[in-house]
């Protein structure tokens, strides 16, 4: 186990211009400890996708540094990165050629573990994200609900043992029941198996609820981040009050009809 | 069974298995360029588009004309070469636009997915994008597949033995049944190749081992079936005409072993005059015993690019189509100015050896009806030119374009009538049905007589002579024996000989082996 002081990820001064000079980000900084879960939020556009997609090289950032157990990322290679970080994506991506089970087995086959370890892994991961592996281990993606494609999604994102976890609008394309389930689970399976994880989401009740910490973005900046309980105390910009504002209303509306 | 049956039956295991083995061959290697190719261009969208374009372009070209100009470009390399790879350059662009488009097509979440994971390039090509991208990609190869089988039919003209054959010497000698034949065993494998890919792929989808094995093993066994004759010498079914010792003909006898084991290969166009002189050469080299190998129905000008270059030894052709069509010489002369020019030519510049004269002259000559030529009061061809608007006369596509009509036309005046192009079995009787007024007829057709046409003078000489002759490849020429064994064919055949052997087949429906026997009789070669 690593220290718990010594970040798992960190980003310093990082910066993204695509081709064509977009500058959808600039001068992030982020850090985070093991075990510590990070909602990255803000308006649609901000730049969150982006921020994630360069922690695991899907994109190339054009400047600063970002630092994965100790070393800099530059210097790993795309695949070998990849494979030590869970990546759930926007949509399920699931793969509609494979079966339940094989796209859950797709990183550990790829790691080269042996059949037998293999098929136990599946099976532990999809009683992890409580499916059951008889009635759905042989489907095809077409023939699940959107919650079970996403229960397959971070299965297969967690069948690599990875030490960190990348979700992107993880839980927003479903019911909110569902999704109060999945948010339940995912929290309890972090708690479980003990890895990071960098969550982007637009929905700050879902941040409010899930993270640890919770860094705001505007513009390709992050303007606060903090804790739940700080950035409610302490709103620093009226961007992030009126963030924070719909879950407030919300709760209190539902709070009178109660009383 | 129907004797023509029993003989479309005997061809059968020949050309199947040309046609299979042309066509597969051309197919493999088709789709071992345009997949590689395709997978490689489809992430450049620049060069994706270009290398569809150049496929495009290519698609566009006829398939015979493809065919037919595959043979100079390979320096005028007849049969399987330029047949394979016209057909391979046709298969390329159904199977290379499939893969291209498919792989393109392959959802970019997944593909993002995909790269996410930690799949490196090459694992996600096998693993995610060409399984995704399969069902497209094999119908691409399942068009090509119905393409080439079917084009592949037209490769006889180029000299590569295939189910076409049946279709062009059907054709020739108005024998549908076997034009039919073709056509069904050309289709029946289309369909049955094609079906075969379409389980391979289902199976391949719905990962079905048992259902692979044995569509793979269907597969390999039509394959296996097909092209089995090509590589084990089957007892070859019995000629029409076997020769018992006793009655060997006589002068053949006599020198019996001059070519012993000698392989001879003769050429010959696609018309029933060819079939039979081809024939008639065949016999008589084998009664010396030479093993020979019959090219038949080749295009007109291949004939002469496949002597030149030693891919035959033995052809027959015309005086004046080579002076007009070999030569390029516009304007006729003489018969014997002529033959002794081109025979010069011929040698000089491409070392080919004039044997001789067969005797018999199939020129051009335009012919119509009699009773309608006494209508109009016509025994020449500048009688015509009072009637030329009303008039319409039929040819083959060749004829045309060639001096022969423009001359003829302006000499006569006969340029407002109006003309038809046509496959030339099909002329005769058009004619005689009224649908054409005049023709381009061969003179030794036998149809002349037997449908009662004129053949209009030509007072004023414009049409060139057309004395058939026996040409020997320059290796040919060289061998000895091969000259002496032909000589006793110079002069041999007169117009009035020919003309009933071509009657024998066109109109009595005897094959051209009987003609032969017909001919050799004729002309004293069966009896000393
Ligand atoms: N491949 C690209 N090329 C050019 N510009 C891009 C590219 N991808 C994203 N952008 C731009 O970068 C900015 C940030 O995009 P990003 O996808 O990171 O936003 P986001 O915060 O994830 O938004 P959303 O909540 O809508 O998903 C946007 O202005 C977007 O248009
Ligand atoms: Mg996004």
């Amino acid at each position: 186990m690593a220290d718990p002081a010594t970040p798992i990820l960190e980003l310093q001064a990082v910066a993204k211009t695509y081709a064509g000079g977009v500058e959808a980000v600039r001068g992030v900084d982020l850090s985070l400890a093991p075990g510590e879960l990070l909602a990255l939020t803000g308006e649609s556009g901000c730049g969150k996708t982006t921020v994630l997609k360069m922690i695991n090289r899907l994109e190339q950032a054009s400047g600063g540094s970002i630092v994965f157990r100790g070393r800099d990322i530059a210097g790993v290679d795309p695949v070998q990165l990849r494979r030590q970080i869970g990546w759930v994506m926007q949509g399920d991506g699931l793969f509609p050629h494979f079966t339940v089970r094989e796209n859950i087995a797709i990183l550990p086959k790829l790691l080269g573990w042996d059949p037998a370890r293999c098929e136990l892994r599946v099976r532990e991961m999809m009683k992890l994200v409580q499916l059951d592996v008889e009635e759905f281990g042989e489907r095809y993606p077409h023939a699940l609900s959107g919650g079970q494609r996403q229960r397959v999604g971070f299965a297969r994102a967690l069948a690599g043992n990875p030490g960190l976890v990348l979700m992107d609008e993880a839980f927003s394309a479903l019911d909110p029941i569902t999704r109060d389930a999945l948010q339940q689970d995912f929290k309890r399976l972090q708690a479980e198996l003990g890895f990071s994880a960098v969550m982007v989401t637009h929905d700050m009740a879902e941040a409010l609820i899930m993270a640890d910490r919770i860094a705001v973005m505007r513009n390709g900046e992050i303007v606060q981040q903090g804790t739940p309980a700080e950035l409610l105390r302490a709103p620093a910009q009226d961007y992030v009050a009126q963030l924070l504002e719909t879950p407030r209303r919300q709760m209190r509306a539902i709070a009178e009809l109660d009383a | 069974m129907n004797a023509n049956l029993a003989e479309r039956f005997a061809e059968l295991p020949d050309l199947l298995s040309g046609h299979v083995l042309l066509s597969v061959a051309a197919l493999v290697v088709g789709m071992a360029i345009s997949l590689p190719l395709g997978i490689f261009a489809a992430p450049r969208r620049h060069l994706a588009n270009s290398v569809l374009n150049i496929a495009s372009v290519i698609q566009t070209i006829p398939g015979l004309a493809l065919l037919a100009l595959m043979v100079p470009l390979l320096g005028g390399t007849i049969g399987y070469a330029p047949a394979f790879m016209a057909l391979m350059l046709y298969s390329i662009l159904p199977i290379l636009r499939n893969t291209i488009v498919g792989l393109q097509g392959v959802d970019r979440g997944v593909i993002e997915a995909a790269r996410g994971l930690g799949l490196t390039d090459r694992e996600r090509l096998w693993q995610v994008e060409l399984p995704l991208a399969l069902p497209v990609i094999v119908a691409g190869l399942r068009t090509a597949t119905v393409w080439v089988v079917g084009a592949a039919t037209l490769a006889t003209p180029v000299g590569a033995p295939s189910l076409g054959n049946y279709i062009f010497a059907g054709l020739q000698t108005r024998n549908w049944l076997s034009v039919i034949f073709g056509c069904l065993f050309a289709a029946g494998l289309a369909i049955l190749l094609d079906q075969l890919i379409r389980l391979m792929e289902m199976a391949a989808r719905e990962r079905q081992k048992g259902l692979a094995i044995r569509v793979g093993s269907a597969l390999m066994i039509v394959l296996m079936a097909a092209t089995l004759p090509r590589f084990i010498e089957l007892p070859s079914p019995a000629p029409a005409q076997v020769l018992a010792e006793g009655e060997a003909p006589a002068r053949l006898r006599a020198q019996e072993g001059a070519l012993q084991g000698a392989r001879v290969r003769i050429g010959a166009k696609a018309f029933s005059e060819q079939y039979i002189l081809a024939d008639l050469i065949e016999t008589v080299l084998e009664g010396e015993g030479a093993d020979v190998e019959r090219r038949d129905n080749l295009g007109s000008t291949i004939v002469f690019d496949a002597l030149r270059t030693n891919e035959i030894d033995i052809s027959i052709d015309y005086t004046g189509t080579i002076w007009a069509t070999i030569m390029n010489r516009p304007e006729p002369i003489d018969r014997y100015a002529m033959f002794a020019e081109m025979s010069g030519w011929l040698y000089e510049q491409h070392g080919i050896v004039t044997l001789g004269r067969l005797g018999f002259e199939n020129a051009y000559g335009f012919a119509m009806r009699a009773d309608l030529a006494g209508e109009l009061g016509a025994r020449t061809l500048g009688d015509l030119a009072a009637h030329a608007h009303d008039l319409e006369v039929g040819g083959d596509a060749e004829v045309f374009t060639r001096s022969e009509w423009i001359s003829t036309r302006d000499a006569y005046g006969l340029g407002a009538v109006s003309t038809r192009a046509m496959d030339a079995t099909f002329m005769y009787d058009a004619v005689r049905d009224g649908q054409v007024d005049l023709i381009s007829a061969y003179t030794t057709d036998g149809r002349i007589p037997a449908y009662d046409l004129v053949v209009l003078d030509d007072p004023l000489g414009v049409l060139p002579p057309y004395d058939a002759v026996i040409l020997l490849s320059p290796e040919a020429a060289a061998r000895a024996g091969l000259a002496d064994a032909l000589a006793p064919l110079v002069g041999a055949i007169d117009s009035t000989d020919m003309r009933e052997a071509n009657r024998l087949v066109d109109l009595e429906r005897q094959t051209p082996s009987q003609a032969v026997r017909w001919l050799l009789s004729e002309i004293g070669l069966d009896e000393e």
